[in-house]
């Protein structure tokens, strides 16, 4: 376990510094100049993004992915209601979102609890619905022709282009106060996202948990709605932490993973955005973080596609050489010579086309020696070989037939593993002298 | 789609007159009304079944999607030679379909790798594919009508626009030759860019050329002033034409194959089981979403639609058990929705008050600064009125709304004390602790209650004849008796103390 842990750490570590590296190649790639906004832009879009990341991950673990979607259009009226009452100040317009999010996650449950209807429908309820309100606030203030409400239809498609440096500021302290909190119950999150049924009867306050890291989840939501928007912020929330799922089994590495790919995401998708007039800054990011959840799950080591891919490959050609090594081995036998050579045509119309390679792998391997034209016979090893594996598959039939009989110690029946290992010597001796 | 109409116009004209019919289908408001009708109508009916088979999200997803439908489709007709690229074309309910149905197999196929969960997969494809889509519009914005305002709003207030004349009367179409005398003639100079000289050169050479020669319909004569009398037209806006048929289809499919979809529904292993193909059916409701969802695009944007497939068979649902009780409550629900919210987008909450009063109020209150004026989306308002109508419904359902059941509770709470007071009655009576256990006065301290409980539930009990106080004690009386036995029968038991006497 601690093993793993330590090889996973590594990964870890090679994907930042991955990452890191991708910044200057991209800087002189896409022929971007440093400047003051571009610096601020691309933090914010960063810090956002680690955030979204980081808390995402519990929304992706305890598949509440599609809450997000809910409480992010939720979020909506919040927004223009706190702009309504005082001003495009961040900070208000964050509350107003985050209660409007909060009434929005209250309304859901209560819903699922007290009526018929179940959570999807419940959802996409609330989701329309508080998105309604919050247009038609959105349009009654629109309909003020206030100069300062330009850069609120941000808040539908996301425009990193407007973060200015105190709100970077604001969002890191929010997002800071949110992982103390996550480090300080890191425990209890844990247990509740896994397990919550031992949590309960361990005593811990399952409600009150559960509704402090559904907050968690809001902050998220709430502070990534400037950068993706309300209709996009779910792909920001759950990309991240999908691509982080992919490399690794542990919640620490993951959160870790997920917090540098959300980052990656947000500052790529900013910087993208800013390149040029009228990009909205949300489909560039959500185009990022699903290129990065794409990569993982081609590339990521044990789980992803590729790897499935070389690994059922590898798995084939092993067992195919094995039972040409066989073939090889009863062919002679009928023979009656131990050296008898066998056609390499045969063999492929018996075991198809991957017996070619097969026939050179055991030949590297030493285990055959190829005579005249297409002939093939078994080396002094190879015989060897084939004589134990023949020996083994003998004894597990045996087992198969009369291992009940005997009262030998009952076995899963899997002739690729070497019986004499698994079976007392005693044992081996009375399936041998069976007759 | 032309026959259609001219079809309906036909049947229209012979319950109203021209002169009305041209009003109501130029008009913004009659025409908003009609379409979001028709799309609540529409959408209600799939809508039924995706509630109960728990794809609300889907739907939400795949509304979503079929923008990136509509786009590429457009792109496609606009870089193929020989199809006019327009946001009406035909084309776009196909690609809209396509997109749709490829929403539910992408989520499905990395479903199905086994390394994503369900809700995080269809949480990664409709943004994804509805990211490419706005990227693509932001791109094209100068081509394309279409800005992520109509993406989110829809602009059914603008439907009426969008018409295609029908010429009932005075349909002459008009072929001018240069030899007619409406024709007019041009000059124009055959050398100049040739050999780079302005007209006034000497060396230009000019021929003459008719200015509007061609081939025209009435309409197009009319309006270009070449005929005296003016054609009897009819301008029938598209967006009701594909609202229409796609209510029909839906109408159809429903009816058609109700059987399968409700066996499907309820019991998708013995639809299996009797080669019903509910996989195939379900393809085919996706199909109808899709649809639904792009006929409905123009009128309510992509983010709203959810409201008008869901919120209605919500509603219905918590009214009605049945399903066919559902599938006629739910358009007929959303259609009045949709009346309320047109009158609700025009000021008017329910009839009951005028918004302009209440932000008058408002402005009062808490200082707008005189800004009074009510103006919302159409569509918004629609969907906030079907939210009101299910909260109502939810309150006041007389199956499982909050209030009755808050009734029942009470009820059930005031039964269970009455119960709890005469069992007490019926332990203590004719014992020896009679005289303190049954004393009116100290009767609280018994029971544990509050003395304004116990005031209340003696008052109940001895206005239904069950009980009596002689000199300061409780007793039963006859029917109180009665009733005891009754509810000690019921529980069997017989001895065992309802109250302990604390």
């Amino acid at each position: 376990m601690s093993h793993a842990g330590s090889r996973n750490w590594r990964t870890v570590a090679a994907l930042l510094a991955l990452s890191l590296l991708a910044i200057p190649l991209g800087l002189a790639l896409g022929n971007i100049r440093v400047d003051y906004t571009l610096v601020t832009v691309a933090a914010g879009g960063a810090v956002l993004g680690i955030v979204c990341g980081v808390l995402g991950s519990f929304a992706v673990l305890r598949q509440q992915s599609l809450l997000g979607d809910a409480l992010s259009h939720a979020a909506l009226p919040g927004v223009a209601l706190a702009f309504l009452l005082a001003g495009r100040e961040l900070g208000w317009l964050l509350a107003g979102a985050g209660i409007a999010s909060w009434l929005g996650v209250l309304l859901i449950n209560t819903l699922v609890r007290r009526t018929r209807l179940k959570q999807d429908a419940a959802m996409g309820i609330v989701l329309a619905a508080f998105f309604a309100l919050g247009i038609t606030l959105l349009t009654y203030i629109q309909s003020r022709n206030d100069a300062s409400q330009a850069g609120l239809d941000q808040f539908i498609f996301g425009q990193a282009a407007s973060i200015r440096r105190q709100d970077v500021l604001l969002i890191s302290v929010v997002g800071l106060a949110a992982f103390v909190v996550l480090i300080a119950l890191w425990k209890e999150f844990k247990l509740i996202t896994f397990d919550p049924s031992f949590a309960q009867a361990n005593g811990f306050p399952l409600r009150l948990l559960d509704v402090l890291l559904s907050t968690l989840i809001v902050v998220a939501i709430v502070l990534g709605l400037q950068l993706a928007g309300v209709v996009l912020m779910v792909g920001l929330l759950i990309a991240p932490a999908v691509a982080a799922r992919q490399w690794t089994q542990q919640l620490d590495q993951m959160l870790v993973l997920a917090g540098i790919f959300g980052g990656l995401a947000g500052a790529g998708g900013s910087i993208l955005s800013g390149m040029q007039q009228g990009l909205p800054t949300g489909p560039l990011i959500i185009v990022v973080a699903v290129a990065i959840v794409a990569l993982s799950i081609a590339l990521a080591p044990e789980r992803g596609l590729l790897w499935r891919h070389w690994r059922q490959r590898r798995d084939r050609q092993r067992f195919t050489a094995q039972q040409v090594l066989q073939d090889i081995h009863r062919h002679a036998l009928q023979h009656g010579d131990p050296q008898y050579p066998a056609p390499g045509g045969m063999l492929v119309t018996l075991r198809g086309p991957l017996a070619r390679p097969a026939l050179r792998h055991l030949q590297r391997e030493g285990l055959l020696n190829a005579s005249a034209g297409d002939d093939w016979k078994l080396s002094e090893r190879g015989l060897e070989r084939s004589q134990a594996a023949a020996r083994n598959q003998f004894l597990w039939d045996r087992y198969r037939q009369f291992g009940e009989d005997l009262g030998l110690p009952s076995l899963a029946v899997d002739p690729q593993q070497p019986i004499d290992r698994l079976l007392p010597a005693d044992a081996i001796a009375r399936l041998e002298a069976l007759d | 789609m032309a026959t259609l109409e001219a079809l309906l116009i036909d049947l229209l004209l012979r319950v109203t007159d021209l002169q009305q019919l041209n009003a109501i289908l130029g008009d913004p408001q009659a025409t908003a009304l009609i379409t979001g009708g028709l799309v609540a109508f529409a959408a209600a009916l799939p809508g039924t079944f995706l509630l109960l088979r728990k794809l609300a999200m889907t739907a939400d997803a795949i509304s979503h999607t079929v923008l990136l439908g509509i786009v590429l489709t457009f792109l496609l007709l606009a870089a193929l030679p020989g199809l006019e690229a327009d946001l009406n074309s035909p084309w776009l309910i196909l690609g809209a379909a396509l997109a749709g149905v490829a929403t539910v197999l992408l989520t499905d196929a990395i479903q199905r790798s086994g390394l994503v969960r369900e809700d995080a997969a269809l949480g990664l494809v409709f943004p994804l594919l509805f990211a490419i889509a706005i990227i693509l519009i932001s791109r094209l914005a100068d081509d394309v009508h279409l800005d992520s305002d109509a993406v989110i709003l829809g602009e059914i207030g603008v439907v009426w626009a969008d018409a295609r004349s029908h010429c009932l009367q005075d349909c002459q179409p008009l072929e001018i030759t240069p030899d007619d005398p409406r024709a007019e003639t041009g000059r124009r100079c055959t050398n100049c860019v040739e050999l780079d000289i302005g007209p006034r050169d000497p060396a230009a050479e000019f021929e003459e050329y008719c200015l509007n020669c061609g081939s025209y319909t009435a309409a197009e004569a009319w309006r270009a002033r070449l005929v005296p009398q003016a054609p009897t037209l009819v301008f029938w806006p598209r967006a009701i034409t594909s609202m229409l048929l796609v209510a029909l289809l839906n109408l159809a499919f429903i009816a058609l194959f109700y059987k399968e979809l409700k066996l499907g529904t309820f019991d998708p292993a013995l639809a299996a089981a009797l080669s019903l193909r509910p996989a195939l059916l379900n393809t085919a409701l996706m199909v109808l979403v899709s649809v639904t969802a792009v006929a409905a695009f123009d009128a309510v944007g992509s983010v709203l639609v959810v409201a008008f497939f869901i919120i209605p068979p919500a509603t219905a649902w918590l009214l009605r058990d049945r399903l066919a009780h559902i599938l006629l409550l739910a358009p007929a629900g959303g259609v009045l929705a949709s009346l309320a919210g047109y009158e609700f987008s025009r000021g008017n909450f329910l009839g009951i008050a005028q918004m302009r009063d209440l932000l008058l109020m408002l402005d009062e209150a808490i200082g707008l600064d005189g800004f009074t004026e009510w103006n919302t989306s159409i569509s918004a308002a629609i969907v906030l009125m079907m939210f009101l109508f299910f909260l109502l419904a939810w309150v006041f359902s007389p199956r499982q709304g909050l209030l009755l059941s808050l009734l029942q509770h009470r009820a059930r709470q005031q039964h269970f004390a009455e119960q709890l007071l005469l069992g007490h009655v019926h332990h203590h009576q004719g014992t020896a602790e009679a005289a303190s256990e049954l004393a009116h006065a100290g009767l609280h301290q018994h029971m544990g209650w509050t003395p304004r409980k116990t005031q209340r539930v003696l008052a109940r009990l001895r206005l239904r004849d069950m009980l009596q106080i002689e000199d300061g004690i409780l007793q039963l009386t006859a029917r109180g008796e009665r009733s005891v036995r009754r509810f000690m029968a019921l529980r069997g038991t017989s001895g065992a103390s309802p109250a302990a006497g604390r």
